[in-house]
């Protein structure tokens, strides 16, 4: 199916504290409640639909583990959003979220969106960390913030779309250079009708000849 | 490095062909990565060439592949749209026609790299392990014990690597078998690539590297310049054994925290290559006795000759120093315009070229590759033909220890040579127990060690976009990067449970062939019905016979689709085993000797040796009544 724009995503985060059920809650629409540790990365991709745009979201999902993060480093680049992910049931995946942030700010591009993502909400009982307090890193950082439950879905489609919505209006902005892939932002057959020359690589035009994606 | 001179080749071959008409795209099968990553969609597969990151790919269910091993790969930074590596792995039982001796079991792991297009690679992924299967099966008589069952007790005393003397002229080894099925299982496959250009489109060409696990040995087939390595440690003991054993638990922190300093000592690991890598330097003589023998095939546009400085026109007349054919050291020679000529071997190391063109000399395809800029063919220059190298692990002598879980049994590392490119043997066989001592219980720690290695041939990006190794500003590599991590011991304790469980089977059936003798005096018939039923009970319960069933209509199906005509189909009913020429074969002899194919669709793996072994037995049985 074609697109407009393809956006890439990288969902990063401490172990455990359910990265792949997101991105299996947003790609399939279920939760698998027992995962299989992530060794290396994971794909998922699903086409939305933004100001009548399709829009495809390619995303990387990562290994949380430390022994990972060297590897999980070579990611960043080239994505154009991120969901930082902590347990709001264990503190120190919350404690750990400066180090994330810090990995991602310099492995990144700069114009990275990056969603703050409190997750398991439905745990309620057993909270560590209020939902104040995400929103008071979120602000301090400059993050968008939101609370999901991979396992009721809750608030799981808009954590995805509205890092999708900000992407958009970015390029709206003329923020982005959307010419340059290395952004994380792919340009479809559909975005304008001069369509513009596609980024130099072989794998690029390959991509966009096929059609299928 | 086959980079730049592969790009070329590319672009000289053209992508671009029309399609034939047969087939979707003209391809034979559907461009995948190996069915054990299990990448499944378009979408995996496009976000897992993303030349921009070179994501490394391991697999999702590490528990597809047996003992633990780790795979991982990455594709290249953007000399080809695809990755045209490829592996492979099979596990499979070889039955006894006689049904006397239980099913012997193995497994064959492979790694291929192509050039030129993906598609000999590809096909021999799928197909090579299928061809070797029938080989094997072709001999399985001649591989089974010599003992009292089948009345060559004296000879068994006599030599028991010797099967049937009254049949051969020569004595013939088991290991002589197994190398001759490998070898032949290669041509084969180039045959098989050769068949198929004339009815798809033209597939490249590849390198292929195989290990056969069976009978409690590993037989090593290379034919190319990928590699394999047994890494192994020395056997003494760790300089400060304390320390090794609190890294495990108790020093939790202190472990992640320091990475870095490397916790194997550098002398305690050594490799030695199991391989014999196959490029135009290494096999001068070979190409050039070639030259020499058929010269119409070099017509006057290349000479078989290598010169200590290549002649030019300058040089008419002068003397130079070269040598030819099987010549190993140097003789000067007066240079005429024939020596202008470019050699059937130029260049040195990595660059060297064959006719100016490849830079490896054996593995499958190439069927119509041409010299760059002329219309000289260079298959003939090439074979399909593996060394063959024999490692038998019931010789080992040091056992696997809590310091050393690998014992002298060692880790082999199968891989294209994007990783032996940037990585001296040496370095592997350390980053291999680095990472091993890193992760001492994870199951999922050779998956580690082959990521690991990976990672470091792929190195990183820098700012302009040049791949880099960390360590240094070196190059990094930019080609496809494959590698397989096997723990050898884990197949070699497999295989002695096996031998056990034979070894208690074969005193049951004895027990059984005692009792049936005495019953089968009264009252025949049903004495029959009783053994045969107080095997069924002896063999495992876990594979139905409908498996079997499944597995030879399937092969059937295939048949019947490829009579009718249909390859696309044929792909969709089961990408694992379509090869045409062995699944009929198959079929035909399906019956006796083939039990299940399920090992590439991931069941198969899971199971023990002894557990594969046993379907054959059942199913006899069954058949009897």
């Amino acid at each position: 199916m074609s697109y407009a724009y393809l956006f890439k995503y990288i969902i990063i985060g401490d172990t455990g504290v359910g990265k792949s059920c997101l991105l299996l809650q947003f790609t399939d629409k279920r939760f698998q409640p027992v995962h299989d540790l992530t060794i290396g990365v994971e794909f998922g991709a699903r086409m939305i639909t933004i100001d009548g745009k399709q829009i495809k979201l390619q995303i990387w999902d990562t290994a949380g583990q430390e022994a990972f993060r060297s590897i999980t480093r070579s990611y960043y680049r080239g994505a154009a959003g991120a969901l930082l992910v902590y347990d709001i049931t264990r503190r120190e995946t919350f404690n750990h979220l400066t180090t994330w942030l810090e990995d991602a700010r310099q492995h990144s591009n700069s114009n990275m969106v990056i969603m703050l993502i409190g997750n398991k909400s439905d745990l309620d009982s057993r909270r560590e960390v209020k939902k104040e307090e995400g929103e008071a890193f979120a602000r301090e950082h400059g993050l968008v913030f939101m609370e999901t439950s991979a396992r009721t879905a809750a608030n799981v489609e808009e954590a995805f779309i509205n890092t999708a919505k900000e992407i958009y209006e970015k390029i709206q902005e003329g923020v982005f250079d959307i010419n340059n892939e290395a952004n994380g932002i792919k340009i479809g057959q559909q975005a304008t009708p001069t369509n513009p020359a596609l980024p130099g690589s072989g794998g690029a035009g390959g991509a966009a000849n096929s059609g299928c994606c | 490095m086959l980079n730049s001179f592969k790009a070329s080749i590319m672009s000289a071959i053209s992508p671009d062909l029309p399609p034939p008409p047969n087939g979707r795209n003209g391809e034979k099968f559907r461009y995948s990565r190996p069915l054990f990553l299990e990448l499944l969609s378009e979408d995996e597969l496009r976000a897992s060439s993303d030349h921009n990151i070179r994501p490394i790919i391991v697999p999702r269910d590490i528990s597809l592949l047996p003992w633990g091993t780790g795979y991982a790969e990455c594709v290249n930074s953007g000399k080809s749209r695809r990755n045209e590596d490829q592996a492979a792995f099979r596990r499979q039982v070889l039955s006894d026609p006689n049904r006397i001796h239980p099913d012997l079991p193995y497994t064959y792991f492979g790694i291929f790299d192509g050039h030129a297009g993906y598609g000999a690679a590809l096909a021999a992924s799928y197909q090579l392990s299928l061809i070797l299967h029938e080989k094997l099966v072709d001999c399985i008589e001649l591989l089974l014990p010599r003992d009292a069952v089948n009345g060559d007790e004296r000879v068994a005393a006599i030599n028991p690597a010797f099967p049937h003397p009254k049949i051969f002229e020569r004595s013939v080894t088991k290991d002589e078998l197994i190398i001759g099925a490998l070898e032949a299982a290669f041509f084969d496959m180039d045959e098989l690539v050769d068949h198929d250009n004339s009815r798809y489109r033209d597939a490249g060409g590849c390198t292929a590297c195989v290990v056969l696990f069976i009978n409690g040995k590993m037989y090593v087939a290379n034919a190319g310049d990928s590699r394999a390595v047994l890494c192994q440690r020395r056997s003494a003991a760790p300089k400060n054994p304390n320390s090794t054993a609190a890294d495990g638990d108790g020093n939790g922190n202190e472990k992640t925290e320091k990475i870095e300093p490397d916790p194997v000592d550098d002398t305690l690991s050594y490799a030695t290559p199991f391989s014999f890598d196959h490029t135009p330097e290494t096999e001068r003589i070979r190409l050039e006795n070639v030259a020499r023998l058929r010269p119409e095939l070099i017509e006057s546009y290349y000479v078989a000759m290598e010169y200590a400085k290549r002649p030019q026109e300058k040089n008419l007349g002068q003397r130079v120093l070269c040598r030819k054919g099987t010549m190993k050291g140097w003789t000067y020679k007066t240079v005429t315009s024939r020596d202008l000529a470019m050699p059937v071997v130029n260049g040195e190391g990595k660059r060297s070229r064959l006719l100016g063109t490849l830079g490896v000399t054996r593995g499958f395809g190439d069927h119509r590759l041409k010299a760059i800029n002329r219309q000289i063919p260079i298959k003939p220059f090439l074979t399909p033909h593996p060394d063959v190298r024999i490692r038998d692990l019931s010789q080992v002598v040091s056992i696997p220890d809590e310091h050393n879980e690998d014992g002298d049994y060692g880790v082999l590392v199968m891989a294209t040579d994007g990783l032996w490119d940037v990585s001296e043997n040496e370095a592997v066989a350390r980053t291999v127990f680095q990472t091993l001592t890193r992760y001492p219980q994870e199951k999922h720690r050779y998956t580690m060690a082959a990521q690991e290695l990976v990672a470091r041939a792929r190195g990183k990006v820098n700012d302009s976009g040049h791949w880099r190794l960390a360590d240094s500003k070196a190059a990094a590599t930019v080609d496809d990067i494959s590698v397989i991590v096997i723990p050898v011991y884990q197949y070699y304790k497999e295989h002695v449970e096996w031998t056990q469980t034979c070894a208690q089977r074969k005193l049951a059936q004895q027990n059984n062939t005692q009792k049936k003798v005495e019953v089968e005096q009264q009252v025949p018939n049903e004495a029959i019905v009783e053994v045969e039923e107080s095997i069924v009970v002896e063999v495992d319960e876990k594979t139905p016979l409908e498996a079997h069933v499944e597995s030879v209509s399937e092969t059937l199906q295939q048949v019947q689709l490829e009579a009718s005509g249909e390859p696309e189909k044929l792909d969709k009913e089961n990408n694992s085993s379509a090869a045409e020429t062995s699944a009929t074969t198959t079929a035909g002899k399906a019956t006796g000797t083939t039990t299940g194919t399920a090992a590439d669709n991931g069941n198969g793996p899971t199971k023990g040796g002894t557990t594969n072994a046993m379907p054959a037995k059942q199913r006899n049985n069954n058949k009897k009544k």
